[in-house]
Parts: C-alpha cells; sequence; structure tokens
C-alpha cells in the first residue's frame, strides 16, 4: 500500500464523527417526551379530583382488641383504582398512537414499543394487586397482609415501601426509566429519579398542613409528581421547537 | 479469529460499506430501525437520484431492504437494515476505530 493510499486518523475521526452526528439527529426526530409527560401529569393532577369525589368517611365497628375501640372507629376512603386503571391504560394506548403517527409524519422508525409494553404489563399488575388488596378488605390488628406470597406485617416499613411502590411509582415511573433509555435522554432519566423519589419518599399524615381526615388530602400527594411531571412536558416541549423550526 | 486481528484494519474495510454516503445510509437505518426515503435525502443532503442509487448498491448487496407503498395518494419508500446490513454496520465501526488506533500509536513511535 502507498503513502497516498493510507487515510489520516483525522479524516477517519471525521468519519465517525458524522456518523455521531447522524445519529443524534435520529434520535432528535425520533423523541416526543413531552407528550406522554403532559398525559401522565394530567391524569395526576386529575387524581386530586378524583379524591375529592370519591372521599368517604364511615363510621364502623373497631376491630377486636383495638384501644380505640371505646371511642369508635372511623374508616376513610379516597381514591378510584378504576380512574388509574383507565386512566393510565388509555395514556399509554394514546402515547403509542401519538409515536407512530409522529414516525410516519418524520419517515423514521420509532422505538417506544418497550416503553408501551412495559407501562401496560405494570398497570396490569398494579391493577391486579390494587383489586386483590381491596377484596382482602381491612387488615385485622395483628394479622399479616399476604401479597403474592409473601407475609408481611402491616405496619412494616418494608410494607409502607411496597404499598408505595405498587402505584404510580411502578405504573408511571418504572416505564417512563424504558423511555429514557430508548430515547438516551439523561434529562428524562433525571426527571424520573427525581419523581421516584417523590413518589417513595415516606410523607407522613398532614404533610402540607393538610389532615389526612380532609377531603383534599390528596393534594400533596399527586400535586406534586404532577406538577413535576407537567413541568417536564413544558421543558421537554420547547427543547423540541428549535428542531421543528429548522425542519419546516 | 486470531487470524483476522492479525490483519491490518484496512484489508476488513468493505468497498460497499466503506463509502462515505453509503456508511451514512446504514447509520442513519440502523438508528431509526426503518427510514423513509425523505428523511434520508435530507439528512444526508443529497438528490433523490444519488441517493437511489446508493440505495440500489446497498440492496444489491443484500444489506438493506426496501419497501414501497402508498399513504393515501402519497408514494412512500421505507428502507431498514436486514441482519447483514447490521454486521456489515458493526464490523465497518469496528474495524475504523482499529485502523485510526493504529494509526495513533504508529505515529506516536519514536523514529529511529
Amino acid at each position: 500500500m502507498t503513502d497516498a493510499s493510507v487515510p489520516s486518523p483525522d479524516t477517519l475521526q471525521e468519519v465517525l464523527a458524522s456518523l455521531g452526528d447522524l445519529t443524534r439527529r435520529v434520535r432528535s426526530a425520533q423523541r416526543g417526551t413531552w407528550f406522554p409527560l403532559l398525559l401522565l401529569g394530567a391524569l395526576t393532577l386529575g387524581g386530586i379530583l378524583v379524591g375529592r369525589f370519591t372521599f368517604k368517611v364511615e363510621a364502623v365497628s373497631c376491630p377486636a382488641g383495638d384501644a380505640a375501640a371505646s371511642s369508635g372507629c372511623t374508616l376513610i376512603t379516597q381514591g378510584s383504582p378504576v380512574y388509574w386503571t383507565l386512566g393510565l391504560a388509555l395514556a399509554y394506548a394514546a402515547t403509542a398512537f401519538f409515536y407512530i403517527r409522529r414516525s410516519r409524519n418524520r419517515g423514521v422508525g420509532t422505538p417506544v414499543r418497550p416503553y408501551i409494553l412495559t407501562g401496560i404489563a405494570l398497570v396490569g399488575l398494579v391493577a391486579a394487586t390494587t383489586f386483590w388488596s381491596i377484596r382482602q378488605g381491612m387488615v385485622q390488628p395483628g394479622d399479616t397482609v399476604d401479597l403474592w406470597g409473601l407475609h408481611l406485617d402491616p405496619a412494616s416499613g418494608v410494607t409502607m415501601f411496597l404499598e408505595r411502590l405498587t402505584g404510580p411509582a411502578a405504573a408511571v415511573g418504572l416505564p417512563l426509566l424504558v423511555l429514557s433509555w430508548v430515547e438516551r435522554s439523561r434529562a428524562l432519566l433525571l426527571l424520573t429519579v427525581v419523581y421516584l423519589a417523590i413518589e417513595l419518599v415516606p410523607l407522613t399524615d398532614g404533610w402540607a398542613g393538610i389532615p389526612v381526615t380532609s377531603p383534599w388530602s390528596a393534594l400533596p400527594r399527586f400535586g406534586v409528581p404532577g406538577l413535576l411531571l407537567l413541568l417536564g412536558a413544558l421543558g421537554f416541549g420547547l427543547a423540541e421547537l428549535p428542531g421543528k423550526r429548522t425542519r419546516s | 479469529m486470531s487470524e483476522q486481528s492479525d490483519q491490518h484494519p484496512v484489508t476488513g474495510l468493505d468497498d460497499v460499506v466503506h463509502q462515505r454516503v453509503r456508511l451514512g445510509i446504514l447509520t442513519v437505518a440502523h438508528q431509526a430501525r426503518r427510514v423513509e426515503f425523505g428523511f434520508l435525502r435530507t439528512a444526508l443532503g443529497l438528490t433523490a437520484g444519488n441517493l437511489s442509487q446508493h440505495l440500489a448498491v446497498l440492496e444489491k448487496a443484500g444489506l438493506i431492504h426496501i419497501e414501497k407503498g402508498y399513504e393515501g395518494k402519497r408514494a412512500r419508500t421505507w428502507l431498514s437494515l436486514t441482519p447483514a446490513g447490521d454486521r456489515a454496520l458493526q464490523d465497518e465501526v469496528t474495524q475504523l476505530k482499529r485502523l485510526i488506533h493504529q494509526i495513533e500509536q504508529g505515529s506516536s513511535a519514536p523514529k529511529s
């Protein structure tokens, strides 16, 4: 081989760099993160209203052996598992439709399938767990909670953590981790980690000055993560704007 | 395997894949999974005729699969990588990295 035919490392580096640029350009055309965040944020904020309208206080007979039996017991119920199951399933279906339509319009395939499949699978799992726990009814003092073969103490930290995990943290947060991976988005990964921290960190009753007996007690629980998701949607939407202008 | 690694990386470059535009086409198709003709043309800054020629070379080599169809009244051409195309792209990038490494090592070696 003559000297003239040997490529220089600079030229080869340029070739690899241009391939990297092309890859980034395709990824940018594939991203549509603002849409699922907008839907999930609106759904989460809607949970506040659902909590308000399903809030119910009942006087019930106290479980045997309860120290408070003499003063009577109150059962507070709030929220609707149907709202979350149906709402999240529709949100994932709408997200799949959005990405497929966008893929056709822009002329690039979409990597969103793992996100949608993870989301729907986890919504099913969370719904099954929720409906199962509703069927079990109130746990009597001294009894254990039998969850998927685990015998758990209802007052233990592990049970509380699992209770928080088998809610929006699993059905919204874990699929968002998958989305951040398929879209190779560090910004979404960061947002998801903050979201999961908010969902999984235990908040004591009466947090933000709203007592658990208030019909608006769901406000901080859903308001904070809902606003975070909506702010994320706004941020990702604005970040996509310069790209839209360039393409149009 | 060892025989291949003893060879100079230049010998491992495939002429069909190594051409700059075709390498770009394979890269975009790999990342996009499925890519439309118009997107490729814009991304690579090519004329339709030029892009068609490169696509024909890649299709003949069995590296891409081309689907033609209609969306409404609009004709659309989509292409995707075949497994052979995917392997060829990975091999090409590996050989390029090896080549850069080898040239850089050679240029930093003390001259007698």
